[in-house]
């Protein structure tokens, strides 16, 4: 007899219950599962994606940037095509189909006791804002954190308002830095990679996060061992086209190694025994 | 098997055979189509004609994965999954084709993740396998050991001068012979199997090992350079099984529609786009690297088998003229020794 419970790809229904105008083509939705239960089963690690659909458009992969703590889970979409574009016409109670959560997030565990440095580069932020307030919520497993989150320009930044309250904590230091200088900002200016370049870590104790564009993941891997820190130590969420992501549907391939299932997070170290170009 | 697993049919009683299991269930079976056969699913009581059949045009696969085959429903805010419980038989599929068969398996169903679609339509198939007696111009299953069968299948016939040995491989196949028990007779064993006769060869011993020292090769080049990017290797392989997912609309009503799988090509430029026009695998080397890797390399590690059967459709259908036996064996005189 075939099972009546069989989901491989029917999403769940959740609700818009907050939309936040982040940047120009970048909007916050946080959303509340229509069914607790649904919520439970979307039980989600920082660096774990869903799949987000709306009927008759399409279906697109998003990192959760919330905190895997809350109740309510929250997405930060770049509007560039299909899906993207209909999600931007969503309002307040409009529902949206979830499925998930996939792959394998960030390893919080592992590097517990340890310094952390999170690199972020553009719409790469949410997974690693997730990663950032579980390591708040657990600061004494935590040593220092250091985040440096880079945009091209000024208008690019979001999560502005949940700034002042990651700085509150001790031994959180938060840089923004804008690829070129301009009158509106006074802050950091420059790469990522130049900011990495300034601290001052004890690379045996420091863990290594990024996520963003590949050629800023192979720059950013590059100065994070310049400082010392170990190719295991060091983890990276990539991006690649996903249809399915359960390791069936190809796309996401590198080499033998399928992204949705193997990751999105790799360490360096298995990046570099990849059979296929990364970047 | 045991003893009892073992019948004999003549081919005068085949058609019979045929027509009554038409009458239970869905028979995909090779049908006389364009330049060779195809899987087609028979009328009832259509004729058969096995005449001059090595292995159809296109790979069973598609039984499997249909292209275009719903997998979510919706109605205004009703959304369903849909799947194919349907008991269905396919017959005389090859020997390579049932390996393929069991390596898909081992993608869908494996790796602590049930592809449910595939699971649904793979647990109502009846396999009914047919082993060659003469091999096609590209085949080179001796190679790929995937000429013979140890499993898989419900039944497997072997042709033998005026009829068919057959083996019941489980104890559904041996219901379907009781259900046609008249044209049946009950045989000591199978004949000795002879090997088809591949005149193409794979050297596969070492052959991952070797192929990875050629990742950065100038032969991929080469080849990419021939290559047309037109996805006929991996339309025709009885392994590939890429897809995507589309949502589609019911045009008269926006409500409703439908998510549904088509297959995909890592052949194609698009296959690995992603936003802001990013293409992971921008170069045709690349791509044509992932087929051949695939195909040798990554399979086996992945699956324990490699992802080619030997089938030589690839070969067949490219219009460029790149046969992967040929890929193989230039990798191996040039990177085997170094
Ligand atoms: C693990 C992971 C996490 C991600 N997290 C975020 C996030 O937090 N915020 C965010 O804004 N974006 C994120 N992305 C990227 C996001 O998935 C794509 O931008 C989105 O799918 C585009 O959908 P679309 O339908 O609007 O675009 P389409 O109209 O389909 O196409 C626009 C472009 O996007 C590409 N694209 C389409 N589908 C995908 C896909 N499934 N994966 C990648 N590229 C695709 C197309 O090839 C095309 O070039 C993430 C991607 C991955 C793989
Ligand atoms: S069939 Fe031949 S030409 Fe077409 S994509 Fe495959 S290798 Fe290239
Ligand atoms: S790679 Fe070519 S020969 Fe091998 S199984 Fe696929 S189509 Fe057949
Ligand atoms: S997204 Fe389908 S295999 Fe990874």
């Amino acid at each position: 007899m075939p099972k009546s419970d069989r989901h491989t790809y029917k999403p769940v229904p959740a609700e818009v219950v907050r939309i936040i105008d982040e940047a120009p083509g970048i909007k916050t939705f946080r959303l509340r599962f229509e069914r607790p239960g649904d919520r439970k089963r979307f039980d989600f690690l920082p660096g774990q994606f869903g799949l987000f659909s709306l009927m008759g458009i399409g279906e697109a992969t998003f990192s959760m940037c919330s905190s895997p703590r809350e109740e309510e889970i929250e997405i930060s979409v770049r509007n560039v095509g299909n899906t993207t574009d209909a999600m931007f016409t969503m309002k307040k109670g409009d529902l949206i189909g979830v499925r998930g959560p996939y792959g394998k997030g960030f390893p919080l565990d592992v590097v517990k006791g340890k310094d952390v440095v999170i690199v972020a580069g553009g719409i790469g932020f949410p997974p690693l804002v997730s990663v950032l307030e579980y390591l708040l919520f657990r600061r004494k497993d935590y040593g220092k954190i250091w985040v440096i989150y880079g945009v091209k320009t000024v208008d690019d930044i979001v999560y502005r308002y949940k700034g002042p309250r990651w700085r509150k904590h001790k031994d959180v230091t938060i840089t923004t830095t804008v690829e070129k200088k301009c009158r509106e900002w006074n802050g950091c200016t420059g790469m990522v990679t130049d900011h990495i370049r300034k601290l001052k870590i004890n690379p045996a104790n420091t863990a290594g996060f990024s996520c963003g564009p590949p050629v800023m993941l192979k720059f950013v891997s590059e100065e994070f061992q310049k400082l010392g820190i170990e190719p295991e130590n060091i983890h990276l969420s990539l991006e690649r086209m996903m249809q399915c992501g359960i390791g069936k549907c190809g796309h996401c391939n590198i080499g033998d190694k399928y992204v949705c299932r193997d990751g999105p997070v790799f360490s360096l170290a298995e990046l570099r025994r990849m059979q296929e170009d990364v970047w | 098997m045991t003893q009892d697993s073992y019948y004999f049919i003549e081919k005068k009683d085949l058609q019979g055979f045929i027509d009554a299991l038409t009458l239970k269930m869905s028979v995909f079976a090779p049908v006389r189509k364009g330049r060779g056969f195809r899987f087609e699913k028979l009328k009832n009581k259509q004729k058969l004609d096995l005449n001059g059949y090595i292995n159809t045009e296109f790979p069973p696969k598609s039984i499997l994965m249909p292209e275009g085959e719903a997998l979510v429903r919706y109605k205004e805010s009703m959304i369903c999954e849909v799947f194919d419980d349907v008991k269905k038989a396919v017959f005389a599929i090859r020997p390579c084709d049932v390996h393929a068969m069991l390596l898909l398996d081992k993608v869908m169903m494996g790796h602590g993740d049930i592809e449910e679609h595939y699971e649904a339509r793979r647990k109502n198939l009846i396999v009914i396998a047919m082993n060659c007696t003469e091999a096609g111009e590209n085949c080179f299953c001796e190679s790929m050991e995937t000429d013979r069968l140890y499993g898989g299948f419900d039944l497997l016939f072997t042709e033998n001068g005026n009829g068919y040995h057959v083996e019941a491989g489980s104890e559904e196949g041996k219901k379907i012979i009781d259900d046609s028990a008249k044209l049946f007779r009950k045989s000591s064993g199978m004949p000795a199997k002879t090997k088809p006769g591949c005149t193409k060869k794979i050297d596969t011993a070492g052959l991952p090992e070797i192929m990875k020292k050629a990742a950065n090769s100038s032969i991929w080049e080469d080849t990419a350079k021939r290559c047309l990017s037109c996805a006929s290797c991996t339309f025709v392989c009885p392994t590939c099984y890429c897809f995507s997912l589309k949502h589609e609309p019911d045009v008269t009503d926006l409500k409703n529609g439908e998510v549904k799988r088509e297959m995909d090509y890592c052949m194609l430029l698009r296959f690995s786009k992603v936003a802001g026009d990013y293409v992971f695998r921008q170069h045709r080397t690349e791509r044509v690297k992932q087929f051949f890797y695939h195909k040798l390399v990554y399979g086996l590690e992945n699956e324990g088998k490699n992802h080619c059967v030997g089938c030589g459709r690839c070969i067949t259908e490219c219009m460029a003229g790149i046969d992967i036996t040929e890929e193989a064996a230039k990798v191996r005189k040039k990177y085997a020794k170094v």
